[in-house]
């Protein structure tokens, strides 16, 4: 609603530009008429009323801008409410590298608000405005007016036809530059390995490549994107050619037709100063043009991220451990699959899987949490299918990389239960083996981490991952290879840790680990 | 603020395109050109034909209406060609000279010292969006040549009236101009400055989190990220709106101008009628043709800002004269490590394993010798009986081959990320390295075998499948020594076995020497010896010590 109401005041602000012109011109023409007359002291007068309406025209314009801006703001907000919760949960095993997800949210979010903020309230505005032009203009000259108004249908077909073809481009173009982006983001990440093994200069070659490649694109995008702004261009020199040419002949009586009326030198100069404006509205709107193609592909791609929502299906919280049924799942990563598998887990049992690397046993805990993309059989959970369990926010979680945000420890361990108090984290942070990196830095559960948590150990990691677990306290564990990064006896007393607090839970263990599978109910070997 | 390293650059990439822009700054001074004579002389025909009107049937004769109404229609087109070729072939010209741009300052990121602190999508805000913000400034070169003769133009055309009439409009031009100089910096500068803050940390942000999908999907954390991410992002939201406001401030001073100059002509004027709507009508397109130049100033605020994160990035880590220069020495035949706890020497193709407990710094250890991580002076670390640190980076990393603990791939597919290893790789040479990393079977069970896309950072491989591929890369690299980080972690222990007897049996025939850290008895046992990180201790100190550098 009030996004709506912005942007009718955008609209508003441009057609009120659009009217201040028509006294712009007013002005003027009375002026020159003035002076023709001899009449200084009204040209004068004139000149007072020109210097009011240019001032009005400027404070309607930035009023416009700013309101378009406003309604731009609120666009945008509607969209990261949509987008943000899907780009973080993205399969770990989706084809979109990490950098195009980010370019999605952020970039194409961004890439929106030209949309709103001039686009759309410019496009009303073009309908509007030189329709207050030309019934101004036909006060001074019907012909005129009309002149105007026939030059808009061949101008029209130039732009239909020079639009559908700019917007092909357009599409193709905002691929190559995702993409471009993504390789960026990606090479960057892979700097170690880059550097490690001296490929800059290959890397780099094809990196300029892709550029090129970009620039190529976009060149294509514009060649067809100038032709509309050439047609507007041309047509507004036209009508302000036409107009003058019909109003000299006219003064000087010599049309080659009967003339249809008799102008007045004032007459004619208001049609002649209103031609430009005619057209204003229209070449600001092909100005706003590369907004609309931009704005409405990434709008597009962004659909594509997060589909217009429906409601949320109930969720029923998991208060027992639930028991788990895997029915000849086989997860499809495109050409790739893994399985077909069957298991069962009891309730309140524990499982290992176990088997021969590669074989599926992480895709399978992805795809329980939908991280994977199922290409057969069902996923039971309590009888139910997987997929209508409310499972996220739920499980207890320790993958084979384990993620921080920037923050401290205590707070990258709080994130499994945010309620949890400073003693029950710490109390995590000590049972999973913190105790060492707690005392260490003289900083305690307050030490810094960065995004990458920089400065901690692989075993530190995986440490922080298994104090997220157990703080959670959750009815179900899902565990990729817990205990892998510790040393021997490191790794047997988390694998003991984990035992205790993991009796009446029903838990999910891949793992390689002797130790640690015999620690579980049942072991599973995959083939 | 000194710019000449990047002027260098940026001068290097446009000089190519310079006739380019030349050809565009002339089209554009004669689409303004065409613009302003053409509302200029339609106004002198009216007038003049009313006149002549009014003067009756010899003063119609008399006036030869045929020139100006042809001139008035050639002007039209010029006006409309002219304005197509200098956007064209402006645009053309930015483009390629930024493409340049753009991949010489990937080779700036890649010459940082501490690679592991290129935070991804900062890194991306600064190539993408700011040589973008460039590019738009390159792209309004034409417009200064287009003010210049638009205003020329126009205060000629005034002069014809009246000489007080032209120097009124003089000053209001260069009051404009000036006005946008002074206003730009205050109304702009900063909230472009704080637009691409938050842009980037924003970006940053959307980065870290999206990296911890499975966990955010566990303990249900999205909406509380997507909340602090649109915090993020209302600062950027209302940086852009100041921007714009700004914009359209100064923009709205040309709309001011425009009438204001109308205004002054006509009242100073005291030249014939049609000589005075000529002026009046010459000096609003000669205002209007500045428009171009003032958006220019008022994007220069945000390319300055642009140009100073890109200094920062180019003066900071300047590229060798020449890109990569040979080394100069043959570096790495022996590698000493020294503590007060050991003193270990190796020989060319001797094997050593690291042990020690979680933390006590096997991994820096071995990023330190790799040369992705900067080696401390007392890290007691010699290559040739020399001081680590003492080494150029580049040598030192050409002596040894990396296998990470974290093994890191490329988006791409299996070759890509095989063939970064070294140039010039053929088919059969990979297959044999996938062969002593155990994976051929896996990547020949896949559809499209080496051309089979591994996925985001080869998110669709097994954690085991990761680390064979990156194995299997080092050992392409023909490297003198191979330094291998838990390399059988996410292993079963029948694969394990057999990539223990592989590599065992390829570092015998290559001669290479090894490193590797493992929990593992298994992998452990491929080293004649064996170093203890926990009674190493001044290397453990340096090593597992990061945080004292960052």
């Amino acid at each position: 609603m009030g996004n709506r109401s912005n942007s009718r005041a955008t609209v508003l602000f441009w057609v009120a530009d659009g009217g201040a012109a028509i006294f712009v011109a007013a002005a003027l023409a009375a002026g020159v008429a003035a002076i023709a007359q001899g009449a200084r002291g009204n040209a004068l007068l004139a000149v007072g009323g020109l210097a009011a309406a240019a001032l009005l025209r400027a404070a309607m314009q930035v009023a416009a801008t700013d309101a378009g801006e406003a309604a731009a703001v609120r666009a945008k907000a509607g969209w990261r409410r949509r987008v943000y919760p899907q780009v973080l949960v993205a399969a770990p095993g989706d084809r979109r590298m990490l950098g195009e997800a980010v370019a999605d949210a952020v970039d194409r979010i961004e890439d929106t608000g030209g949309f709103h903020a001039r686009f759309l309230p410019l496009r009303r505005a073009a309908i509007v405005s030189p329709l207050v032009i030309a019934i101004a203009a036909t006060l001074g000259s019907w012909v005129a007016g009309a002149i105007m108004l026939a030059t808009l249908v061949p101008f029209g077909l130039g732009m239909a036809l020079a639009g559908t073809a700019a917007a092909r481009a357009a599409a193709r173009q905002l691929d190559a530059l995702s993409r471009l982006s993504g390789l960026f983001v990606d090479r960057v990440r892979a700097l170690p390995v880059i550097v490690g093994f001296g490929a800059q200069d290959r890397i780099g070659r094809h990196l300029a490549d892709a550029t090129r490649e970009v620039a190529t694109r976009t060149l294509d995008v514009l060649k067809v994107a100038f032709v509309s702004s050439a047609i507007i261009e041309f047509f507004a020199a036209l009508s302000v050619a036409l107009v003058a040419l019909y109003c000299g002949f006219n003064l000087l009586g010599v049309l080659p037709f009967p003339a249809p009326e008799k102008l007045s030198l004032g007459e004619a100069l208001f049609v002649l100063v209103l031609a430009p404006e005619f057209y204003l509205p229209m070449r600001r709107l092909a100005a706003a043009y590369h907004d609309k193609q931009v704005g409405e592909a990434a709008a597009e791609r962004l659909e594509g991220i997060a589909p217009a929502s429906s409601p949320p299906p109930p969720r029923s919280p998991m208060v027992r451990p639930p028991a788990l049924r895997f029915d000849g799942v086989v997860i499809a990563y495109g050409e790739t699959t893994v399985g077909p598998f069957t298991l069962d887990v009891p309730a309140g049992t524990s499982l290992a899987l176990r088997g021969t690397t590669g074989i599926g046993k992480s895709s399978l805990l992805h795809a329980l949490l939908g991280l994977a993309p199922l290409g057969g059989g069902r996923i039971l959970v309590d009888g139910g299918d997987a997929a209508e369990v409310a499972l996220a926010g739920q499980v207890g979680w320790a993958g084979q990389t384990v993620a921080f945000v920037p923050g401290t420890l205590a707070g990258n361990i709080r994130l499994a239960r945010p309620d949890a108090d400073d003693a029950a984290v710490e109390a995590a942070a000590r049972r999973a083996g913190l105790g060492p990196l707690i005392e260490t830095w003289g900083r305690g559960m307050a030490l810094p981490l960065d995004h990458r948590g920089s400065g901690l150990s692989g075993g530190e990691r995986r440490r922080v991952g298994i104090a997220r677990v157990l703080l959670k306290d959750a009815p179900l564990w899902l565990l990729d290879e817990p205990t892998a990064d510790l040393d021997a006896g490191s790794a047997a007393d988390i694998a003991a840790i984990l035992a205790a607090a993991a009796r009446g839970r029903t838990v999910l263990v891949v793992t390689h680990s002797d130790a640690l599978a015999a620690l579980a109910d049942r072991e599973v070997t995959l083939t | 603020m000194i710019r000449t390293d990047l002027d260098r650059l940026l001068a290097g990439a446009v000089a190519p395109q310079r006739r380019v822009f030349r050809l565009a700054g002339a089209l554009a001074a004669l689409a303004v050109a065409a613009g302003v004579l053409l509302l200029g002389l339609a106004g002198w025909f009216i007038t003049a034909a009313a006149l002549a009107g009014l003067g009756g049937v010899l003063a119609v004769q008399g006036f030869n209406y045929l020139l100006p109404s042809a001139a008035i229609r050639l002007l039209a087109i010029v006006r409309t060609g002219a304005r197509y070729g200098e956007r064209l072939y402006g645009h053309r010209g930015a483009l390629m000279a930024l493409a340049t741009v753009r991949a010489r300052l990937f080779e700036r990121v890649l010459a940082v010292p501490d690679v592991r602190a290129v935070s991804a999508g900062d890194a991306v805000t600064r190539l993408v969006h700011d040589i973008g913000t460039l590019e738009d400034s390159l792209v309004r070169k034409p417009a200064l040549p287009a003010a210049l003769a638009g205003g020329a133009l126009g205060l000629a055309l005034t002069w014809l009236a009246s000489p007080w009439a032209a120097l009124a409009l003089l000053a209001l031009l260069a009051g404009i101009a000036l006005g946008a100089h002074l206003a730009a910096p205050r109304l702009l500068a900063r909230a472009a400055t704080d637009m691409a803050a938050a842009l980037a940390r924003l970006k940053a942000s959307v980065v870290d989190h999206a990296s911890a999908s499975p966990e955010i999907l566990a303990y249900g954390l999205a909406p509380a990220i997507g909340r602090s991410l649109g915090a993020e992002a209302a600062a950027l939201d209302a940086a852009r709106r100041r921007f714009a406001r700004g914009e359209a401030i100064i923009d709205a001073g040309l709309t001011l101008g425009g009438g204001i100059a109308m205004g002054a002509v006509l009242a100073i004027s005291h030249a014939s009628a049609p000589m005075t709507v000529l002026a009046v009508l010459a000096a609003a397109g000669a205002i209007e043709s500045l428009a171009g130049y003032v958006r220019g100033v008022s994007c220069n605020a945000l390319v300055a800002a642009a140009l100073a994160r890109l200094d920062a990035m180019a003066k900071g880590h300047p590229l060798a004269a020449g890109g990569a220069e040979p080394i100069a020495m043959p570096v790495g035949r022996t590698i000493a490590f020294d503590g007060d706890g050991a003193h270990v020497r190796l020989e060319p193709g001797e094997r050593l394993g690291l042990a020690g407990r979680s933390g006590s710094g096997k991994t820096s250890l071995l990023e330190t010798l790799a040369g992705i991580r900067p080696a401390d002076a007392g890290s007691g670390i010699r290559l040739d009986d020399r001081p680590i640190a003492a080494l150029p980076r580049e040598a030192v990393r050409a002596v040894f081959a990396l296998a990470p603990q974290d093994a890191q791939l490329l988006s791409g597919t299996v070759r890509d990320n095989l063939r970064v290893a070294r140039p010039g790789l053929g088919d059969g040479a990979l297959w044999a390295a996938l062969e002593v990393a155990c994976l051929a079977d896996d990547i020949r069970a896949m559809p499209q075998g080496l051309d089979q896309w591994v996925g985001d950072g080869g998110a669709r491989l097994s954690g085991g499948q990761r680390k064979r591929l990156s194995i299997a890369r080092a050992i392409l690299s023909g490297r003198p020594w191979l330094l291998l980080d838990e390399p059988s972690e996410g292993l079963d222990g029948e694969t394990e076995a057999r990539l223990r007897d592989r590599l065992d049996a390829w570092l015998r025939e290559t001669g290479t020497g090894l490193v590797v850290v493992s929990h593992r008895p298994a992998l452990l046992a491929l080293a004649d010896r064996r170093l203890d990180l926990d009674s190493y201790r001044i290397l453990a100190k340096v090593a597992a010590d990061p945080r004292a550098r960052d």
